[in-house]
């Protein structure tokens, strides 16, 4: 590429453009490019709940289908107590259920352990009638399956009852045609179909189910009724949001002014090259901010040291950049061809640093747990980012600006004692 | 022009000393795995006014039968009390056993306005899971590096650059490790995170002047290897001299914040990654390179 004069105008600006989004983020009608605002923290950041649960008093692993069942009573609960932002992970091969989810600020009278006690415990199916008269309980219906009807070709809930259910839904049932009979999972109603007739056999068919989906959630919820076991935590952890927001504070002044301060010793340290490794920085870490927001990866406090780390890096991209050019400078070579020069003999330094940092951070990937993911994460974007900012963005725009007249004194890049 | 490799006793004299202060501090204050690690229970809450430290220890063991340590810590910037009760033993503790603890104490010390701040529970089992995982992430590290760098500089002797770059990794490594026992700072996630951030920052130094040992070796072919090393390091010194004033004023900045604000994690975290940036910069132009002319001498002798 032939870098003219005025490049360097082009890149800086695309880089404060860059800048802007990532502090202010899009938000223009179909246009939503989320901004550092919107940048997702973990629970050691915003505050929150974390809890691994597993069964109780089960001698075996609980199979996938229980396992399922309980993630769908978790969040049915959560559902119910408005908790959106969550996550609930399943560990087929422990047995175990993850689930994270943030405490929200302003919430006083929330009270997490209790919260995380409740989650697990045994989820009540009941079938009651419209006074709230319990008719038949979870553990009397034996399967509930989803299914087609041939004749509508809508999908339909089929549920079969034991020998116990049979009989007290058939009296159930009789009494109540015409009316609705509600199905409960603890105090929260998750269906109310009309009783058409008598059903005696204890095979009963749900319909108008708005879609295959909303039929498969009302059947896997009237199964985990069924559920065999509760679930205990034994491993949780919780963050009061003033304790965690006042983490996020503390970080975000200290790395403003730590940035700060690496600009202004690059500037008095390098001048001009140092004002142009001031752009390259301020490119690799909001497009490391970007990079976090846009696809909502959370940012943990690990994953914070990943972008001290990898801006260190880009400082010392920077720094062995602009101390070759002056060396080249100092050996009385011309503007020109010291940039060149500069740019071409750092490239390998620069090259193996970052691809070692890179190696490591995909061993973290695979073999890291929780919180170390997002170390990984940011550390990997930031050394791919360096080659984008430090050694790409940088050499256009130092380039470009060599070309002009009024940036062509050797005393804008090394002091003059030093220069031949 | 600083001679590295003439003054080569005296660094390794500095480093032997750092070294066995370690170990001395490690058999005096033990090696103390957080319970993110080991397993166990900490819940924290802040108060106002006074607490009795030993009353909340009874109610919490009578509560939950198990012996409860505690303790009280003031944040300097915004006079903030905290009270810790760390339950004995490693097991972790249920959920609703933790909401009676919690009940009995707010009831008990109803003036001191407790708040639950924060709380970690952690089952042995997964907490010995998690630091494998991290020891693993750790040591593969390292040898993916070795590889790497061995590979890298064939040029300059591959085997002597990893082995050395090595030796310089473990010595970060260690000074990072005996930071958490000197200063009995519980062994945690931040142990694992920084000692990654160490070995990366370490071996990035390393790898910097092999690059310029690299260039350099076909210029002084005729010249006494130890004038090569000792002229790289030179020429790359005001190169470290930066990088690290950045990179440490960066770390202190963070640091000076998470003690004056007393966020714990954050404190865990900037110390010893602190201490850990100097060492690995200091073991790079102070112990990698006079290392590589001792290699190289006893090669010279052998063929000889």
């Amino acid at each position: 590429m032939r870098i003219n004069k005025n490049m360097y105008i082009v890149v800086i600006l695309l880089i404060i453009g860059i800048a802007l989004i990532a502090f202010f983020g899009i938000h223009a009608g179909p246009i939503q490019i989320k901004g550092m605002q919107d940048i997702r923290f973990g629970i050691d950041i915003r505050g929150g709940v974390e809890a691994v649960y597993e069964p109780k008093d089960l001698d075996r692993l609980p199979t996938d289908a229980e396992l399922e069942s309980a993630r769908l009573i978790m969040e049915t609960r959560m559902d119910a107590q408005n908790i959106l932002d969550r996550e609930i992970t399943i560990d087929k091969n422990n047995g175990q259920i993850l689930i994270r989810f943030p405490w929200k600020s302003g919430e006083t009278d929330f009270n997490p352990q209790a919260a995380i006690a409740e989650l697990g415990e045994t989820a009540r199916l009941t079938f009651r009638d419209p006074q709230g008269n319990i008719l038949v309980e979870g553990k009397d219906v034996k399967e509930s399956v989803v299914q087609i009807d041939s004749k509508t070709n809508q999908p339909v809930v089929t549920l079969v009852f034991n020998d116990e259910g049979k009989q007290l839904f058939a009296d159930a049932t009789e009494k109540l045609i015409g009316q609705r009979i509600s199905i409960y999972m603890d105090e929260i109603m998750i269906s109310s179909p009309v009783v058409n007739e008598k059903i005696p056999n204890g095979e009963a068919i749900i319909s108008n189910m708005g879609s295959v989906e909303e039929a498969k959630d009302l059947s896997d919820k009237i199964n985990s009724g069924a559920l065999p076991f509760s679930l205990v935590t034994k491993n949780h952890s919780t963050i009061t949001p003033t304790l965690g927001s006042g983490a996020l504070d503390v970080m975000v002044k200290a790395g403003a002014l730590a940035f700060a301060f690496v600009c202004l010793y690059m500037l008095f340290y390098y001048k001009l090259l140092g004002a142009v490794a001031c752009f390259a920085l301020l490119l690799q870490v909001t497009v490391q901010l970007l990079a976090l927001s846009i696809p909502q990866i959370t940012l943990t406090l690990p994953g914070i040291a990943g972008i001290i780390l990898s801006i260190g890096m880009g400082v010392d991209a920077n720094v062995i950049i602009s101390e070759r050019i002056k060396e080249e400078l100092r050996d009385g070579k011309s503007l020109g061809s010291s940039i060149d020069a500069g740019y071409h003999k750092a490239f390998s330094a620069v090259f193996d640093g970052n691809i070692t940092c890179i190696g490591t951070s995909i061993i973290l990937m695979i073999f890291g747990t929780g919180s170390m993911l997002s170390f990984a994460y940011t550390l990997m974007v930031g050394c791919i980012l360096n080659f984008v900012s430090g050694v790409t963005a940088s050499r256009i725009i130092t380039k470009s600006l060599s070309k002009n007249d009024v940036f062509r004194k050797k005393s804008l890049y090394v002091k003059l004692k030093e220069a031949k | 022009m600083i001679k590295f490799y003439e003054k080569r006793k005296i660094f390794f004299a500095i480093s032997l000393v750092i070294m066995l202060i370690g170990i001395i501090s490690m058999f005096v204050n033990g090696v103390n795995l957080s319970i993110q690690f080991k397993g166990g229970a900490i819940i924290k809450y802040t108060f106002t006014g006074d607490l009795d430290t030993e009353a909340v220890a009874d109610l919490s063991s009578s509560v939950l039968n198990r012996d409860t340590e505690v303790q009280i810590t003031e944040d300097i910037a915004t006079k903030t009390k905290k009270i810790a009760l760390n339950l004995s033993g490693n097991s972790g503790l249920d959920a609703s056993e933790q909401d009676k603890l919690d009940s009995a104490i707010k009831a008990e010390f109803k003036d001191a306005n407790l708040q639950l701040s924060e709380s970690n529970v952690v089952q042995p089992f997964i907490g010995k899971k998690f630091m494998t995982n991290g020891l693993i992430a750790i040591a593969l590290s390292a040898i993916f590096i070795i590889l790497y760098v061995g590979f890298r500089f064939k040029k300059i002797s591959g085997v002597s650059a990893g082995v050395i770059g090595l030796i310089a990794l473990l010595h970060d490594c260690l000074i990072v490790f005996f930071t958490f026992t000197f200063f009995k700072i519980p062994i945690n996630d931040s142990f694992i995170a920084v000692t990654l951030t160490i070995i990366g920052y370490s071996i990035n130094d390393t790898i910097v002047i092999y690059d310029r040992i690299r260039e350099n070796a076909p210029l002084y072919a005729k010249k006494p290897y130890e004038e090569l090393i000792n002229d790289s390091i030179n020429q790359t010194l005001s190169r470290s001299i930066n990088t690290s004033i950045a990179t440490t004023a960066s770390i202190l900045i963070v640091c000076i914040f998470a003690y004056v604000y007393n966020i714990d994690s954050i404190k865990t975290f900037a110390f010893p990654m602190l201490l850990g940036i100097i060492s690995g910069c200091y073991s790079t132009v102070c112990l990698a390179g006079p290392m590589m002319v001792m290699w190289h001498k006893i090669k010279e002798k052998k063929a000889a």
